[in-house]
């Protein structure tokens, strides 16, 4: 079956003993030695590898060697990277935190790197600034409203 | 000796305060907001008091709530900790007039080191270098006068600060009225005082602490100092002991300067002593004293021996501090990493979530100092550190070596962390050197993670949807039941 990752698509088919892995040009072969809960232990071409891995819907969290990887799965037809697409003016909230403070009100001219409004997470400011010149269409926030992350802060045209 | 002490604090300097007390002997009394109801702190205590909501304004910096916790479970002191209440020179005195134990120093000590432009006042008259500056401004036009004076690049800190809050380098006039707005509310915010003093800032500098130990009987020592120049957005990740960079001599003075600066300010129990080191010249200057237990107190503890907190028990109960200066030596080196839910690649932005997997590094030499557990929630609410990981080895070069092989068993999954990163930083020939500065990872390392995902761990990822409980996915085999999938085999493969 083929199972795709950040665009990344690897072939896993079943054969004999073992399972043989293909990603590009490149297989290898591979057998699972041991499966416990988060943790993968199999033989890639006779040599041995640890894995720790974890599930959270999409995203596939993996440890190997002290090195840690966030991999997000593709559904076969979608191909975009799971993110959500916003459209250049909206800008959406970098984490989750509270609006400390908004600068400017709709219908507001505003220049390319101007900080439009202050958000505070885990007691540190973060300045959110206007991506292009332009007029507020939209405010979706207010001081002191806390937000969640990837949350629509504001809309510029 | 107290019979019951409340931990006025969260997370892991919680549990390390429990296990001091527990060790001695005193119950402990956990307290948490809405967001810790199941965190690790209040099992670890003997009983655990809810103080309000998550917002650390309403639980953790709520003096009334915390007071009232401690007298109804019959505490007789309290455990500051550090941050929240622990540098809070009113809250000391509340803790003293409900005729319980502060455990740290007098509120006279808390309130003349707390402000700074006040404490750098204090060091002058003592003979401790300071750093060229300004205190005591008020209008934009003082700040752009005195900025003039001393010239750019200039710091602007929070009076009352710590901790990188509040503080900005600004590097033209230019710049200087939005840094200045910024850094008031930051400060205003954080401390509830938006007061700020600028100085000259010295590039390439170090930042090398004394930790100074005394107790109410007049007698006060220093143990050494910790450098602390691997920061990020001035907030410190890596520290060790010894510093590389300090001569015998400069050991001596430095330690010296430190004992009279605490003493200026009569200091009892644990308190550190901040300098700025310019590497070029050799020079420190007095840059701030935590009044406090700190947060890399576990170096100074694996090379001299000492439980840190045990002796702020003690002390706080009236004890002697038993050991004289010339009593006190080093042994071998230590370093901490601080382990932090944070994405180096993102401007260290904060990461939140469930933590799927949290297994913690073991071994000879290894101290993991944490308050999480698989399972539980990092939130926005708090400093998004997860564990202070600490080794101890006998030179420099074989803990850094430790550090990097128990940094590479540390795995969290769930949230993103700097433990790549802090890897990174320890290969660093810089790092060998004892080259880095406290702008360093800002300005020298530009760090990026390694942009491709290997093909072992595509492999990894895809093998654990095939073949892990609850997954859905079905590889194509000859036979419709797949012998190899371990988790349809009735042997015994998985014990």
């Amino acid at each position: 079956m083929k199972i795709t990752f950040d665009n990344i698509t690897i072939d896993i088919t079943a054969s004999g003993k073992s399972y043989l892995a293909a990603m590009g040009d490149e297989a290898v072969d591979v057998e699972i030695l041991r499966a416990e809960n988060g943790r993968l232990e199999f033989l890639i071409g006779g040599d041995r590898v640890t894995a720790c891995v974890s599930s959270d819907n999409a995203k596939r969290w993996v440890t190997i060697n002290g090195r840690t990887y966030l991999l997000t799965r593709q559904s076969g037809s979608r191909r975009s990277a799971g993110g959500h697409h916003h459209a250049a003016g909206e800008l959406t909230a970098p984490m989750p935190g509270q609006v400390r403070a908004v600068n400017v009100s709709e219908g507001e001219a505003v220049a390319k790197g101007q900080t439009l409004m202050v958000l505070e997470a885990m007691k540190m400011e973060i300045r959110i600034q206007a991506s292009q010149d332009g007029v507020v269409r939209k405010l979706f926030v207010s001081q002191g409203q806390t937000v969640e992350r990837e949350q629509m802060l504001i809309d510029i045209k | 000796m107290f019979k019951k002490i409340l931990i006025a604090n969260r997370g892991e300097i919680a549990i390390r305060v429990m296990r001091a007390c527990k060790e001695l002997g005193i119950k402990t009394a956990a307290v948490y907001s809405d967001a810790d109801k199941n965190s690790a702190h209040t099992q670890f205590a003997d009983e655990a008091i809810h103080i309000g909501a998550a917002s650390p304004k309403e639980s953790y910096l709520n003096a009334d709530v915390l007071i009232r916790a401690a007298l109804s479970s019959k505490a007789n002191a309290i455990h500051p900790g550090y941050g929240f209440l622990s540098e809070n020179a009113s809250f000391a005195l509340a803790v003293e007039s409900a005729k319980l134990t502060f455990i740290g120093p007098s509120a006279d000590s808390i309130r003349a080191m707390g402000d700074k432009a006040e404490s750098k006042i204090a060091m002058k008259k003592a003979g401790v270098p300071t750093v060229p500056g300004a205190e005591g401004l008020e209008s934009f036009s003082e700040f752009e006068r005195a900025a003039q004076k001393i010239g750019y690049p200039i710091l602007v800190k929070a009076s009352a600060g710590g901790g990188g809050k509040g503080m900005r380098i600004v590097w033209d006039a230019n710049d200087l009225p939005e840094e200045i707005d910024s850094a008031r509310r930051e400060a205003l915010h954080a401390f509830g005082d938006e007061r700020l003093l600028i100085e000259k800032y010295i590039a390439d500098a170090h930042h090398i602490e004394f930790q100074v130990f005394g107790d109410k009987h007049g007698h006060l020592v220093h143990l050494f100092e910790r450098e602390c120049s691997v920061q990020r957005r001035h907030q410190k990740i890596i520290e060790e002991t010894p510093s590389p960079l300090l001569s015998q001599q400069l050991r001596k003075d430095m330690g010296e300067a430190a004992v009279r600066a605490a003493k200026a300010v009569n200091y009892d129990n644990a308190g550190t002593i901040e300098f700025i080191f310019n590497p070029s010249d050799s020079t420190f200057y007095f840059l701030e004293m935590n009044t406090r237990l700190q947060v890399e107190h576990p170096v100074t503890e694996l090379t001299t021996g000492l439980d840190l907190v045990q002796w702020q028990i003690r002390v706080a109960a009236g004890e002697h501090f038993p050991y004289q200066q010339e009593q006190l030596t080093q042994r071998g080196h230590a370093i901490e990493c601080r382990i932090y839910a944070e994405d180096p690649a993102n401007g260290f932005l904060p990461s939140t979530g469930v933590l799927l997997q949290f297994i913690e590094p073991r071994g000879p030499g290894i101290r993991v100092d944490s308050g999480f557990r698989a399972g539980d929630t990092v939130t926005h609410f708090y400093d998004p550190m997860l564990a202070k990981l600490i080794v101890h080895a006998e030179t420099r070069e074989t803990a850094a070596k430790k550090m990097q092989a128990a940094l590479r068993e540390f795995v969290v999954h769930g949230v993103v962390t700097n433990i790549d990163f802090l890897q990174d930083v320890l290969a660093h020939p810089d790092f060998a050197n004892g080259k880095v500065s406290t702008r360093w990872v800002e300005t020298n390392f530009n760090w990026t993670p390694s942009s491709k995902p290997s093909f072992e761990s595509l492999i990894a990822a895809s093998l654990s949807d095939i073949v892990m409980p609850g997954s859905k996915s079905q590889v194509a085999s000859s036979s419709e039941f797949d012998p190899y999938n371990p988790w349809k085999n009735p042997s015994g493969f998985r014990n």
